[in-house]
């Protein structure tokens, strides 16, 4: 999978920024500094995707569609977060 | 220089795509401005007897989140005299927008900053004259609106040279 498309970057970014606002999380690099950490995000996770796939178990692995072994990784990171963003 | 008019959040209008809405943080109403793309509201009025000389706006705003960068913002003035062949039902008559020197936000979210604006282009506004002014948070400019996450404009000044 390539990583996430221009305008899908974009569009995370400003997300952000409202969810950030939001809950007034302070925020102490400029725009564009966090438009960067996005993209390097972006980036690792592309990078890195099929080292976490290699690390799931099977019959999981093979078993669960992309999109859900993706949603995992997903609810795995917001749980450890939980009372963060 | 005279303060003319006072506007706050909620006397604003919107226009009919690319808004700032009216929000309340805290219990205070704010006019919302976001991050990535510019949006705008308007505030009306009519230009007081004794209108004379330079005309400013200065608008007082605090940051959602940003605690560093600038915040960048350009305002618009149309004026309507009584008789002018202006159709005000059916489109709007800004003058070249005005830009300010983009301040840098305060350090500290939630901390009251401001900056002024000089209505060079004022549309030749009058005594008497039906007016909006529409600010616009020029948040595409990469260069001078650094600041990340809304910005919250809590009232704006309209003053003269008086």
């Amino acid at each position: 999978m390539a990583v996430l498309a221009e305008g899908a970057r974009a569009t995370l970014w400003a997300d952000l920024m409202r969810r950030m606002s939001a809950i007034g999380e302070p925020v102490s690099i400029t725009k564009a500094e966090l438009r960067n950490v996005v993209n390097a995000a972006d980036d690792w996770v592309n990078a890195n995707a099929a080292s976490y796939n290699a690390a799931l178990p099977q019959p999981g692995r093979s078993a669960l569609s992309v999109a859900a072994k993706r949603a995992i990784l997903v609810f795995v990171i917001n749980k450890r977060n939980e009372d963060d963003l | 220089m005279a303060t003319r008019a006072i506007f706050l959040p909620e006397s604003a209008s919107m226009p009919s795509a690319t808004f700032a809405p009216i929000t309340e943080v805290n219990a205070r109403k704010v006019i919302r401005f976001d991050a990535a793309t510019a949006w705008t509201c308007y505030w009306t009025g009519i230009a007081p007897v004794g209108l004379t000389g330079a005309l400013t706006v200065v608008g007082h705003y605090m940051m959602a989140s940003a605690t560093t960068g600038k915040v960048d913002f350009t305002v618009a003035v149309e004026a309507v005299t009584p008789g002018d062949s202006t159709d005000l039902d059916a489109g709007t008559s800004f003058a070249t927008v005005n830009t300010i020197t983009a301040p840098t936000v305060p350090g500290t979210a939630g901390y009251l900053g401001s900056f002024t604006c000089t209505l060079t282009n004022d549309d030749s506004m009058a005594a008497g004259d039906y007016f909006r002014i529409a600010l616009t948070r020029d948040a595409t400019d990469g260069t001078n609106d650094t600041a990340s996450g809304d910005c919250y404009v809590v009232a704006v000044e309209f003053k003269d040279a008086a």
